[in-house]
């Protein structure tokens, strides 16, 4: 057939006149253009044919092409010559011309070679609506245009198709999902003329439209809940998609849409919502490999903006100019850095950080939280001004022991158990507390033992009570190594803010720490095994200073088992709740830790000289030193102490509670743009300032020559793409395929439209409607060509296979996301919560983890429960490096970069998605459950209204029987074995509802399952 | 017979194959996405004569050493903590995670080589296995590519190009090829544990997804844990007879619905619902090693018999191999030696040595080596200069793309040939460099492929593995 189709399209060729833009710019294009078109810098004799001017140029005394005479024309004579060094394309190109396509060439040159601009560079003009004889077919100008094409081919449209049928169709494209009962009940109730456009608005109105329209939106602004690059941590920027979602369902016009997400904190003083828009400039993919250069990912984030930009709203690919002069659009490199300068001003690092929060971000504070927080305020206030009267009420009299008098002594900081507040390791089996016989124990009734290969440790960080290092203190703890399993090495190490305190004896086997000095410093041989001895650590030798506070503790061996008891420190610092009684001693001691462990006020006096201390200062001290840390006074405050922290630990969950959303903000002092040579980041060429490309309109005369004035230039309606771009991307997304089948690209090498009246018609429509979405789908929805029954005849499948001609309505398979809800809603199950955080239901366990950094923060896939089982696919957490298997496997994009247009396949891993994925089967099973309790027990009753409500339509006689012939099957293999029948209805988290006979719910739930996997329930039909 | 409505083979059109439009890919490609039970067995259209059938792919993520393993620099020996000189660095760009150093210290490999098989190909001593087998392999020491880290580097050698949104060479060889077997996916990716410290580079869905080409192209993860392919088990409680009475319902209703919309997508969709069955059987079987003779894994090495091990999924390859599996990509991470090399390194290779070995010399025996391309590597190489505390027997080594070593083997490949020379630092090419781009086009053309005539048209570009117009060159040294 795919021959046939080739031979038919030539003969076409050989009977009707010639079009440039269809029949001789794409043979151009194809042989000659990459060496004779627009990229001056490989252009070859300097000769180009895309253009008349540089065709019909005088060569000195010939030209490539003279009109009317291709025997005269050298670019003809070049195409038939004999001489292989003449030949054009040359033979090394191997890309040799057929012999009709030089047919055609020569054919052309005699007609006068005419010329046309590329069609979708010139803004498009409303033609009339052409006269339709049928009333029967034109519901709106839409018909018109389609109809005489269609009847020039000998085809004529289908009938409309059945009410149920164009029901399930509507519901499909605008919301995403499927009718209720209810739904077709009304629906099938009214009689009136305009039922179906009044249902048409009904779902217009819902707030399902925008929850369906907006992802195609988000495949195109490459929306996703991590940064896609490296380590793929998660992203704070969910507030950007419900803003798209909020925006379509309010029918937002297309312009302030656009002006909004791409410039939105440009507009004179933007709102929140505005600012939220501009997330969609910080949807790309970003990294902070270590080792990466910024400069280099700052150049590669604004080609991809520029990208997206272009793909998205003018349907042309610029990204080849980044490197060359396009090849076959007429976009200069100069102009691509010109479009990309106007992003360059974007106030970001280049690295992400890995960080959730990668600023410029905006937090969405509302009003009612502003309330909140300033409550928290209050609160606290009242408690600060209780502590104050409480200090000014207390009596203090210094006792009068000198600091430096008071004696060193032991300070156990681990017995029996780590200290409180610490956490455990839990690498190499965690802590092992022992005791009784045959364990060794110093003190206390445990020790902590542990028996290794290689090297292992066990440790604990963030102990509540830290321990404070005075000077000339000792570390130490008791040590007991096995007499027959002893260790090659010991190693302590003690972690103030990091780990670089280590001391070990023995061999220097314990690969922590390097070289010599306080991160690994080497304190003799072993102790003597088979008895308790003292290690002792000078705090010196592993670089720890008077003042530096302990929080963590590490007990390190290489092979052997070793027992480890009562460690502490040997100081004269009060640790603990001991607290200073005197105010002067206390005084001596910061003054020697330079106020180390201080707030930061408190630490600056601190380090004064005590006689340079004013006395405000000494107030302050003391206030201080009242309420926290003397052993007579600071029990009166632990109370209110622990109120205020409680408060401010509710008020900064509060405030992280609060969304955070990625948004642009542009630089006060725009960087300077240049041309990279080669396109490479460091290669800087000349020095350009912001422009759009030259083939286009200029800039508005009121949009400013910026970002804002970018976005006002891509919605003016003199700019040719934009309108058209999207009323085809719209068509493409009701009927399946475009009017221009390449969305992506209405460049010379994108494909032409099949119906460039309609499509220009559309276009202005949008314009002039004041870009009203909502009209277009509207348009589309309730056309004879959507209404029509999409059932193929021989002659139709013959003459249009791929139903460019509409003769036919669409029918293709649902996207991923639309099965997915569309089981969801057919079960019962669907949870119609709008908005909020990414969600995470199903998916198979480890496929995170195969892939992921071990860090990352998304190394690890955590089932959400409940609820977020089953909302709606759009709220689905988005990774982009292991993206929804589900999703991915029915042609979901992964969103690393722009997306207007999914293929759609159709393979086995679907079918297997669709049979087994949990999500399916509890879907099935909940589906049956629902039919059960809702229709009459009888099984006929029971398969119709299943296929009711999935597919919108009552089963057939021959169908009936058929389903109920293999329901009696399905009963007799569970009743057999009852306990499989047990086991498949327990699919699922969602609990049985009702207490269904296993065998009749595991039969009809098999039934459900087939139903969900119909080509007509996956089909929009 | 009623001669309006059209046949049913009239209607088994190639529409749902196609995925984008009818005239919008070459016709070789075209007619190799069909599968074969329904046209019959379409001849490929290759550009050249195919010496190789089939790939595995063993991609050592992270980067292994080049010259600790195949690029053996003896004159390194005297310079140990000598700075490098500029005249080798030529300024060259250095990644941020050293470019802030004040010196750039040689660290020679701490490791022996020696000159092994008829053809004398030098080899470190921490792959002996590898060794062994020299005269079945070639080693290209001087492939390059353009990024300097992990995530732009390891995309462009699985899709050629550095930004994400390009299909794998697997998809490519899918989209080119199509399928030999209807039971199992054209293209199938596994993942291997692997023993050095935890930290390892990740990787991505991307490399091996599909890009702009069809879904179906994308490479099918093989699991060592849970379902093989994803949802390949019927739900608890649904038997093997259960599931095909469901199916045999399924398509005589899909059959129903066929004779009254006459859309040719039906029938390719119970198609595909038989496949799916089929592959409820021939999945398993792949993945039951319980039928391979103990020698299997004497070759293999005691690991084969952990699932999940690299030793295993070279196992699991060459099972996959016998069932004319298309296209199979091994990972193994875990190569980022940035500091202690010496603790990592030899891990790492032990992990690899005798799996790789025995999965080239397996093929051999069994006939399959002359029709299988069998390739192994990482995304770049390592500098010569020490990253971080140089002692001779403790070092770390960066990122260096500018040089790095490949190997390849079976279909096309001649043997014994070491190729390419780098100068006496392992950092600049002296002799025959190799794009990854010239890697591909090798790849492609041992596959039967000229590498521009293997295109796909997307965004009004004709879109090839290689790149839009860059040169790549067949590295016709290794070709037998």
């Amino acid at each position: 057939m795919f021959f046939i189709c080739i031979l038919a399209k030539i003969e076409m060729l050989a009977e009707s006149d010639l079009s440039f833009s269809a029949d001789i710019r794409p043979l151009i294009s194809k042989y000659c253009v990459s060496c004779h078109g627009p990229d001056k810098a490989n252009r070859k004799a300097d000769l180009r044919l895309d253009v008349k001017e540089g065709a019909l140029a005088d060569l000195g005394g010939y030209a490539a092409i003279v009109p009317g005479k291709p025997e005269e024309s050298e670019f003809y004579l070049r195409m038939v010559t004999q001489d292989e060094d003449d030949l054009m394309p040359p033979p090394d190109a191997k890309n040799p011309m057929s012999p009709e396509d030089i047919e055609i060439l020569k054919q052309w040159i005699a007609d006068g070679a005419p010329y046309e601009a590329h069609w979708a560079f010139s803004a498009p003009v409303r033609k009339s609506i052409p006269e339709v004889a049928d009333p029967r077919w034109s519901r709106n100008p839409i018909d018109a245009f389609l109809f005489d094409k269609m009847t020039d081919s000998g085809l004529t449209p289908q009938d409309e198709a059945p009410k149920e049928t164009l029901l399930r169709r509507a519901f499909l494209t605008l919301t995403g999902l499927p009718p209720s009962p209810s739904d077709m009940t009304r629906f099938m109730n009214d009689d009136s003329e305009d039922a179906y456009e009044k249902q048409v608005d009904l779902l217009l109105n819902s707030k399902k439209y925008g929850e369906h329209r907006a992802r195609y939106w988000l495949d195109a602004a490459r929306y996703g809940d991590t940064h896609g690059l490296h380590l793929d941590n998660e992203r704070a920027i969910w507030p950007y998609r419900d803003w798209v979602i909020k925006a379509l369902n309010e029918n937002k016009p297309f312009d302030e849409f656009t002006i909004e997400q791409l410039a939105g904190d440009l507009l004179p003083n933007p709102s929140l919502d505005q600012l939220v828009a501009t997330g969609f400039n910080r949807c790309n993919v970003t990294t902070s490999e270590g080792g990466a250069i910024p400069e280099e990912f700052a150049v590669r984030y604004g080609v991809d903006r520029i990208n997206t930009l272009t793909t998205v709203w003018m349907g042309v690919t610029v990204g080849c100019a980044q490197c060359h002069d396009h090849k076959f659009d007429p976009f200069t490199q100069k102009e691509f850095y010109q479009l990309f300068a106007y992003y360059n001003n974007l106030d970001e690092n280049a690295m992400d950080g890995n960080a959730f929060i990668y600023p410029p971000t905006v937090q969405l504070t509302k009003e009612s939280d502003k309330e909140k927080l300033a409550d928290f305020d209050r609160k606290i206030e009242r408690i600060d001004k209780a502590i104050r009267l409480n200090l000014a009420s207390i009596d203090y009299e210094d006792p009068g022991v000198g600091y430096s008098t008071r004696e060193r002594k032991d300070y156990v900081w681990i017995e029996d158990e780590i200290p409180a507040g610490a956490k455990a390791s839990d690498s190499d089996g965690g802590w092992q507390f022992v005791s009784g016989a045959g364990y060794p124990t110093y003190e206390g009734i445990k020790s902590h033992r542990r028996n290794a290969t290689g090297s292992e440790q066990h440790f604990f960080t963030e102990a509540d009570e830290e321990l404070v290092i005075g000077e000339g203190d000792t570390l130490f703890t008791y040590v007991y190594l096995d007499p027959i399993k002893t260790p090659k090495s010991i190693m302590l190490q003690f972690h103030a803010k990091d780990w670089e305190h280590r001391a070990f004896w023995g061999e220097d086997l314990i690969p922590h720490g390097k070289g010599e000095g306080a991160g690994h410093q080497w304190m003799g041989d072993l102790p003597e095994p088979g008895q308790w001895i003292r290690l002792e650590v000078p705090v010196d030798l592993v670089g720890l200073s008077p003042g530096d506070r302990l929080d963590g503790w590490a007990f390190s061996q290489f092979d052997g088992t070793v027992y480890w008891d009562h460690s502490g420190i040997h100081t004269n610092i009060p640790q603990g709740d001991e607290g200073f009684d005197s105010f002067a001693a206390w005084l001596d001691f910061i003054g020697q830790v330079d106020g180390k462990g201080l707030p930061e006020g408190l630490a600056s006096i601190a380090k004064k000289n005590a006689e340079k201390r004013s006395g405000a200062e000494i107030q302050i001290l003391r206030d201080y030193f009242l309420e926290h840390v003397c052993s007579q006074t600071s029990f009166l405050f632990s109370a209110l102490q622990d109120q205020k922290e409680n408060l401010r630990n509710a008020k900064n969950k509060y405030l992280k509670s609060i969304p955070v959303t990625l948004v642009s903000k542009e630089l006060k002092e725009p960087r300077e743009t240049f041309v990279l040579v080669r396109g490479e980041y460091d290669k800087h060429g000349d020095r350009v300032n912001p422009a759009v490309p030259e083939v286009f309109p200029p800039l508005p005369e009121d949009a400013p020559n910026n970002r804002l004035g970018l976005a006002k230039w891509l919605v003016d309606p003199a700019h040719p793409l934009t309108a058209r771009v999207m009323v085809n991307r719209f068509w493409h997304q009701h009927f399946g395929t475009g009017l221009v089948t390449t969305a992506e690209d209405f460049g010379t090498q994108g494909d032409l439209p099949s119906h460039p009246e309609l499509l220009d018609w559309l276009a202005v429509e949008f314009i002039e409607s004041g870009w009203d979405m909502k009209h277009i789908h509207r348009l589309i929805v309730t056309s004879a060509a959507f209404k029509q029954s999409s059932a193929i005849t021989p002659k139709a499948l013959k003459v249009d296979p791929g139903n460019r001609l509409l003769s036919r309505a669409p029918r293709y398979r649902l996207d991923a996301e639309v099965l997915r809800d569309s089981a969801l809603f057919i079960s019962g199950l669907l949870v119609e919560k709008m908005g909020g955080k990414g969600v995470k239901p199903y998916q198979p366990p480890g496929l995170w983890k195969a892939v992921a950094y071990p860090t990352s923060t998304t190394a690890n896939f955590k089932r959400d429960d409940g609820d977020a089982l089953y909302r709606r696919s759009i709220y689905t957490f988005i990774k982009r490096t292991s993206p929804p298997p589900s999703m991915s496997t029915f042609d979901a994009p992964n969103r690393e970069s722009c997306t207007v247009r999914r293929e759609r396949t159709n393979t086995p891993l679907q079918a297997l998605t669709m049979m087994n994925d949990i999500q399916y089967v509890e879907a099935a099973r909940c589906f049956a459950e629902r039919v059960i309790e809702q229709s009459i027990p009888d099984t006929n009753q029971r398969l119709n209204y299943a296929m009711r409500l999935a597919a919108g339509r009552s089963l057939t006689d021959n169908e009936q029987s058929l389903l109920n012939g293999l329901y009696a099957k399905h009963q007799k293999t569970f009743q057999a074995d009852q306990e499989a029948a047990k086991a498949l209805i327990q699919t699922g988290e969602a609990p049985l509802i009702s207490d269904s006979d296993p065998v009749e719910l595991a039969s009809l739930t098999m039934i459900c399952n087939l139903i969900l996997n119909l080509d007509e329930v996956m089909t929009l039909n | 017979m009623n001669h309006t409505q059209p046949s049913a083979d009239q209607l088994l059109s190639r529409r749902s194959f196609f995925g984008r439009t009818l005239w919008g890919v070459g016709a070789g490609a075209l007619a190799s996405m069909m599968p074969s039970r329904i046209l019959g067995n379409v001849p490929i259209q290759a550009t050249v004569a195919p010496k190789a059938k089939r790939v595995i792919y063993l991609f050592m993520s992270g980067a292994p050493s080049q010259m600790d393993l195949f690029d053996h620099k003896p004159k390194m020996h005297d310079l140990f903590d000598t700075d490098l000189p500029d005249s080798v660095r030529q300024g060259q760009r250095l990644t941020t995670m050293t470019s802030g150093q004040s010196r750039f210290p040689i660290a020679p490999s701490m490791y022996k080589f020696a000159r092994h098989g008829q053809s004398g190909t030098e080899v470190s001593e921490l792959l002996p296995h590898t060794a062994s087998m020299v005269d079945d392999i070639a080693v290209v020491r001087t492939v390059h590519t353009d990024a300097i880290n992990h995530d732009p580097a390891i995309t462009m050698i699985q899709t050629g190009t550095q930004l994400p949104g390009k299909p794998s060479l697997g998809s490519w060889l899918s989209y080119g090829l199509g399928s030999e077997n209807d039971n199992l996916p054209t293209y199938v990716v596994l993942n291997s544990t692997w023993t050095a410290k935890r930290d390892a580079q990740a990787l991505f869905s991307r490399l091996w997804g599909s890009g702009f080409l069809p879904s179906k192209h994308q490479g099918v993860r093989l699991r060592s844990q849970g379902d093989p392919v994803l949802y390949l088990a019927n739900p608890d409680g649904v038997s093997k007879e259960t599931r095909k009475d469901m199916l045999d319902g399924l398509n005589a209703m899909n059959r129903k619905q066929f004779e009254l919309s006459h859309d040719p997508e039906i029938n390719a969709r119970i198609a595909q619902y038989e496949m799916a069955f089929r592959m409820q059987t021939s999945v398993p079987e792949l993945t039951d090693m319980s039928d391979e003779p103990d020698y299997t894994y004497e070759m293999y090495g005691p690991d084969a018999k952990i699932p999940g091990t690299f030793a295993s999924n070279c196992l699991m390859a060459r099972r996959l191999i016998e069932r004319d599996v298309r296209s199979i990509q091994i990972f193994h991470r875990g190569w980022d030696h940035h500091g202690d090399l010496p603790r990592d390194l030899p891990l790492q290779c032990r992990d690899i040595d005798q799996g790789a070995t025995a999965l080239v010399q397996d093929l051999k025996q069994r006939g399959l080596l002359d029709d299988t391309l069998v390739i192994w590597g990482g995304e770049f190489g390592r500098t010569i200069y020490c990253q971080g505390k140089l002692e001779r027997t403790d070092y770390g080594r960066d990122h260096h793309p500018r040089c790095f070593t490949m190997w390849m083997a079976g279909g096309g490949i001649k043997g014994g040939v070491t190729y390419g020379a780098t100068d006496d630092f392992s950092y600049n090419i002296v002799e025959n460099p190799v794009h990854i781009r010239d890697l591909n086009a090798t790849i492609l053309h041992c596959m039967g492929f000229e590498h521009s005539r293997l295109t796909y048209k997307f965004q009004g570009l004709n879109q090839r593995l290689t790149g839009l117009d860059a040169e790549a060159n067949v590295i016709k040294g290794i070709l037998a």
